[in-house]
C-alpha cells in the first residue's frame, strides 16, 4: 500500500522530470514550448486541487493566475522601466522592486488571498451556479485589470519583466505544485473534500462542513494558480488577454482530457495537450515534417484541442487516465465528470 | 463610477430599446433550450456568428437579400440541430456542469473554425446597410434599424407567446421545461419537444444575426461573443428557469448597456461589466431564482 | 384463455447496484382492479416505471394486449393505452387545470372522441370542471389528486396505473378516490393500484400482491382483508 502511494507521487514527478529532460535536449525555440508546458502543469494541477477534489466547476481560476502575474510583474519590473509601461502606478508599487523568489512567493500569496475573498461567498454555490459565478469572477478580474492602471499596465503588456522562468524554475515549480497537491490530497482536508464529492449529503451527515472543505481547497488552488501566474509573467510578456478566455479554455481542456479526478490525470492532460498544442502552434507558422513542408492556418490549434475535448467528454468523460491515479489496480474507476455536484 | 453625466437623446433611447429587443430574443433562445435541456448554451453566440458569416458570404458574392437571409436561417438552424445531435444529445444524462464545460468547448471550437475558414480580419455583411440611415419620426431623427429591431423583437416575442401559450407543442414545451420526466410519462414526445426548442432557438439566433450585422457589419470570429456573455448575465439576473423573467433580464441588460454605453463617457462606462457581473454573483448568492421571479423558484442549487 | 390486457412476467428492475424488483409476475384484465402493496422501498414505484418504460427492466417481460413493450419509450407505451397517475400527483402547479388536462391528451392514440372523454371526466370529478381556469397549484391536495387521475383518464387508456393515490389525503378524500376507482373499473379499464393502505386495497381489489424488498410475498383476495396476521407476516418477512 505504501509503495502504491509513493508511486502516485513519483509517477507525475517522473513525468515532469521527463519533460524537463526533453527540454534540455531540444533547440532553444522548442525549449520555450517545454517551459510553457511545465507552467501549464502548475495551472492544471491548481485546477485539479479544487475541481478534481471537490467536483465543483470553476471558470474563475485564470483570475488567480492573472492576479499572480500582476503581482509578480508589477513588483519585479525594474524601477526605472516602470514609468514607461505603468505611468499611473500607485506610488508604493512604483518605488519598489523585489527579487525573483520573492516575486513568485508574492504571486502565490496574492492568488491565495484573492481566492479567499472570492471563495468566502462563492463556495456556497455548486453545479451550474458555481460555473456561472466563477465565470463572473473571470469577467470582473479581466475588466478591472484591463482598466485599473494604478495596479498594473492596464492595456499594455508586461514587457521588461526579468525572464527568470527558464527550464529549471519551470520544472521545479511544476514539481512543487505536484508535491503540494499530493500532500493536500493525502491530508485530512483532502480526504474529507473528496468524500463530499462522492456524496455531499452523507459527508454532511457525519459532520463535514462542505463549505469549509471547499474553501480550503479553493484557497490552496488559488495559491498554486497565483504562483503559476508569477512563473508565466517571468516567462513571456503577459497582458490581460493572455490570462483570459483562451487560457481558461485551454487549461480546462487539459484537465478534462487528462482526467479531472486525479493528479496523474492533471499532469498527463497538461503535458499531452501542451505537446499537441505546441506542435500545432509550430505548424501554424510552417514546419518541415518528414521532408515535407506543413503549414496549418492560424486557428488549427484550438480547433484540434476543442475537438479533442468534445470527443473526450462524449466518449470518455473520465478523461484519458480514467480519472485514476497512476497504476492503482484496486482503485474503483471514478467517472468524475459525471460526479460534478449536481 | 463617479457621478455620471447622463446625456440621453431620442436616438440613444431608441438604440437602447432596439438592443434590448435583440438581447431579449437571444435570452429567449438561451432560455428555451435551458428550459427543456437544463443546458446553458455558451455556444449560442457562435450560432449568431455563423449566421453573420452567412450574410457576409452572401453580400460578398453580391447575392440579393432574398438569398442571403434564407441562407443565414438555413446555416444557423442546421448548426443548431447539429450541435444538439452531436454534442448535447450524448451528454444529456450528464450533470449540468459537464454540459456547461461541453458548450464552452463547442463555443471555442466554432470560433476557431471560423478563424480557420475566414481568417481573423473579418468580412463585411453590408446588404442591409441602408437600415442604418435615419428616418424622421415626429421631428426626431432615428435610425431605421432601431425601429426595425424594436418592431421585429416585439413581433417575435408575440409570436412566441402565442406559440407557447396557444399551441399543443407550446404546451408540451412548457410542461417539459417544468418537469421533463412527468411530461414524458404522460406521453409528451421528448424528442419533438427538444427538437422544437432547438429549432426555435436557432431561428431566433438567425434573426439576431441579421439585426446585429446591421449594427456592426464587420463579421469576425468573435462576433456576438460579448453580446452572448452579457445576455447570459441578463438571463441569470432575470431568472434562468422561467422564460418571461429570463427575457426581461435580457432586455434589461441590452437596454441598460445601450443607454449607458451611449450616454456615459468611456472612462466612466469601462467598469460596467464588473458591476454587471458583481450583480450576477449577488443574485446567484441571494436570489438564485432571479430578480424577476417570485421567491421559491430556484434555478440554481446550493450547497 | 384470452390474453390479459397487462401482463408482467419475471420482472426485474435495477437502479445501478440496487435491485428494486426481483421476479415479479402479475396480470390485470379488463374490469379488474389489482392491488400491489408493500412497505416503503418495496419496489412498487419501480414496477410502474418499468411498465411505462421510464426504466428498462433488467429481466422479464411486460406485455400489453399480449405484445411486449420492453424497450419502448414512455411516450410509446402511453400510446399503447397505458396511463400513469404518478406518485405525489406530479401535476404542473403553474399551469392551469385545463392545461394540465390537455397534457393528458398527449398520450392519446387519436383525437377522436376526446370531447366525450372530457365530458366523462368532468362527470366523475365535478370539482375539476369548476376550476378549469385556476392554476393547478392552488387546488387542495384532494383536488390535485383528482386532477391527476382526470389527466390520466383523458388519454383514454385501457390500463390505468396508480401510484399511491391516497398518499397525504384526508380520510374523506381517500373514500372519494377509492369510489372513483370502482367506477373506472366498471367502465372496463384494467386498474393496477399501488398502495400503502394495505387493508383498504385488499378489500377493494380483485386480488392484491404483496411486495417486500422487491420480492413477491403473497397474493390475497378480498376475503382476507380482515386477516391482519397474514398481512403483517408478509410485510415482516
Ligand atoms: N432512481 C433510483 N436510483 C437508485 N435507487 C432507486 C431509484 N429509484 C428507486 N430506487 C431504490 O429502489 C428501491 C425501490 O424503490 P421504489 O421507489 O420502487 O419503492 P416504493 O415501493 O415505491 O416505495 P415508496 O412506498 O416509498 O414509494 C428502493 O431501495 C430505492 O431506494
Ligand atoms: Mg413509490
Amino acid at each position: 500500500m505504501r509503495r502504491a502511494l509513493l508511486l502516485q507521487l513519483l509517477a507525475p514527478l517522473a513525468l515532469v522530470a521527463l519533460a524537463a529532460l526533453v527540454g534540455t535536449l531540444v533547440s532553444t525555440s522548442t525549449e520555450t514550448y517545454v517551459i510553457n508546458a511545465l507552467v501549464n502543469v502548475v495551472i492544471v494541477v491548481a485546477l485539479y486541487v479544487f475541481i478534481g477534489n471537490s467536483g465543483v466547476l470553476s471558470f474563475g481560476h485564470i483570475s488567480f493566475v492573472a492576479v499572480g502575474a500582476w503581482a509578480a510583474g508589477v513588483l519585479s519590473m525594474p524601477v526605472e522601466e516602470k514609468p514607461a509601461i505603468m505611468p499611473h502606478l500607485f506610488g508604493l508599487l512604483g518605488e519598489h522592486t523585489v527579487g525573483n523568489i520573492w516575486s513568485l512567493a508574492l504571486a502565490a500569496a496574492v492568488g491565495a488571498a484573492y481566492a479567499l475573498v472570492v471563495g468566502l461567498p462563492l463556495m456556497r454555490l455548486s453545479g451550474l451556479g458555481a460555473g456561472i459565478a466563477t465565470f463572473g469572477v473571470l469577467e470582473i478580474t479581466h475588466n478591472v485589470l484591463r482598466y485599473w492602471e494604478k495596479i498594473g499596465p492596464g492595456l499594455n503588456t508586461f514587457s521588461a519583466v526579468p525572464e527568470t522562468t527558464g527550464l529549471l524554475q519551470a520544472s521545479l515549480g511544476a514539481a512543487l505544485a505536484v508535491i503540494v497537491a499530493f500532500g493536500y490530497r493525502r491530508m485530512r482536508f483532502g480526504r474529507l473534500l473528496s468524500a463530499t464529492r462522492e456524496d455531499a449529503a452523507a459527508a454532511r451527515a457525519v459532520g463535514v462542513s462542505v463549505y469549509r472543505q471547499r474553501l480550503v481547497a479553493f484557497v490552496l488552488s488559488g495559491a498554486l494558480a497565483g504562483f503559476a501566474g508569477g512563473l508565466l509573467v517571468h516567462m513571456l510578456p503577459v497582458n490581460t488577454e493572455s490570462v483570459y478566455l483562451d487560457l481558461t479554455f485551454l487549461t480546462l481542456a487539459m484537465l478534462v482530457i487528462g482526467g479531472a479526478t486525479s493528479l496523474w490525470g492533471a499532469v498527463v492532460g497538461a503535458l499531452a495537450v501542451s505537446a499537441v498544442d505546441s506542435f500545432l502552434a509550430e505548424a501554424e507558422s510552417g514546419i518541415h515534417l518528414f521532408g515535407r513542408s506543413v503549414d496549418f492556418p492560424a486557428g488549427t490549434r484550438i480547433v484540434v484541442v476543442g475537438a479533442l475535448m468534445a470527443l473526450v467528454l462524449i466518449l470518455r468523460p473520465a478523461g484519458l487516465t480514467g480519472g485514476r491515479e497512476f497504476s492503482v489496480p484496486l482503485a474503483r474507476p471514478r467517472r468524475l465528470l459525471t460526479k460534478f455536484a449536481r | 463610477m463617479t457621478v455620471a453625466v447622463l446625456n440621453i437623446d431620442w436616438q440613444t433611447l431608441a438604440d437602447a430599446t432596439g438592443l434590448g429587443a435583440i438581447y431579449a430574443l437571444m435570452a429567449v433562445g438561451i432560455g428555451l433550450v435551458f428550459g427543456v435541456l437544463r443546458l446553458v448554451n455558451f455556444a449560442y453566440g457562435q450560432l449568431v456568428m455563423a449566421g453573420a458569416y452567412a450574410l457576409a458570404f452572401a453580400s460578398e458574392h453580391g447575392w440579393s437579400l432574398w438569398v442571403g437571409i434564407p441562407l443565414c436561417f438555413a446555416v444557423v438552424v442546421t448548426l443548431s440541430m447539429l450541435m444538439d445531435r452531436i454534442v448535447f444529445r450524448p451528454l444529456r444524462t450528464q450533470s449540468p456542469a459537464v454540459m456547461l464545460v461541453a458548450t464552452f468547448a463547442v463555443a471555442f471550437l466554432l470560433q476557431s473554425i471560423a478563424l480557420l475558414w475566414f481568417g481573423p480580419l473579418g468580412k463585411i455583411a453590408s446588404s442591409l446597410a441602408t437600415l442604418n440611415q435615419p428616418v424622421t419620426v415626429s421631428g426626431v431623427d432615428i435610425r431605421k434599424i432601431a425601429i426595425v429591431a424594436i418592431g421585429l423583437g416585439a413581433l417575435c416575442l408575440l409570436a412566441l407567446v402565442l406559440l407557447l401559450g396557444r399551441t399543443r407543442v407550446g404546451l408540451h414545451m412548457r410542461a417539459a421545461a417544468m418537469d421533463f420526466r412527468t411530461a414524458e410519462l404522460l406521453g409528451v414526445r421528448a424528442g419533438r419537444v427538444i427538437g422544437a426548442a432547438v429549432v426555435i432557438s436557432g431561428v431566433l439566433a438567425a434573426i439576431v444575426a441579421v439585426m446585429l450585422t446591421v449594427q456592426n457589419p464587420l463579421v469576425t470570429p468573435d462576433f456576438a461573443l460579448r453580446d452572448t456573455i452579457l445576455v447570459l448575465a441578463g438571463v441569470v439576473l432575470g431568472g434562468m428557469n422561467r422564460l418571461v423573467p429570463a427575457t426581461l433580464g435580457g432586455f434589461a441588460i441590452g437596454f441598460a448597456s445601450g443607454l449607458l454605453g451611449g450616454a456615459l463617457p468611456t472612462n466612466q462606462s469601462q467598469y460596467l461589466p464588473s458591476f454587471l457581473f458583481a450583480a450576477v454573483i449577488l443574485v446567484l448568492l441571494f436570489r438564485p431564482g432571479g430578480l424577476f421571479t417570485r421567491e421559491g423558484q430556484q434555478a440554481v442549487e446550493r450547497v | 384463455m384470452s390474453t390479459p390486457l397487462l401482463a408482467i412476467e419475471g420482472l426485474e428492475v435495477r437502479h445501478g447496484a440496487v435491485t428494486a424488483v426481483h421476479g415479479l409476475s402479475l396480470e390485470v384484465d379488463r374490469g379488474e382492479i389489482v392491488g400491489l402493496i408493500g412497505p416503503n422501498g418495496a419496489g412498487k414505484s419501480s414496477t410502474l416505471h418499468a411498465i411505462m418504460g421510464a426504466v428498462r427492466p433488467a429481466a422479464g417481460d411486460v406485455r400489453v394486449r399480449g405484445e411486449s413493450v420492453v424497450g419502448k419509450r414512455p411516450e410509446e407505451v402511453a400510446r399503447q393505452g397505458v396511463a400513469l397517475v404518478p406518485e405525489g400527483r406530479r401535476i404542473f402547479a403553474e399551469l392551469s387545470v385545463e392545461e394540465n388536462l390537455k397534457l393528458g391528451l398527449a398520450g392519446r392514440r387519436t383525437r377522436d372522441g376526446a370531447d366525450d372523454d372530457f365530458a366523462r371526466v368532468y362527470e366523475l370529478f365535478p370539482a375539476v370542471r369548476e376550476s378549469l381556469r385556476r392554476k393547478a397549484g392552488t387546488l387542495s391536495g384532494g383536488q390535485q389528486q383528482q386532477l391527476a387521475i382526470a389527466r390520466a383518464l383523458v388519454a383514454d387508456p385501457e390500463v390505468l396505473l396508480l401510484d399511491e393515490p391516497s398518499l397525504g389525503l384526508a380520510p374523506r378524500m381517500v373514500d372519494v378516490v377509492f369510489e372513483t376507482l370502482v367506477t373506472i373499473r366498471d367502465r372496463g379499464l384494467a386498474v393496477l393500484l399501488v398502495e400503502q393502505r394495505a387493508q383498504r386495497t385488499v378489500a377493494l381489489a380483485d386480488r392484491s400482491h404483496v411486495l417486500a424488498n422487491g420480492q413477491q410475498r403473497l397474493t390475497l383476495g378480498p376475503e382476507s382483508a380482515d386477516d391482519t396476521a397474514a398481512l403483517v407476516s408478509a410485510y415482516m418477512a
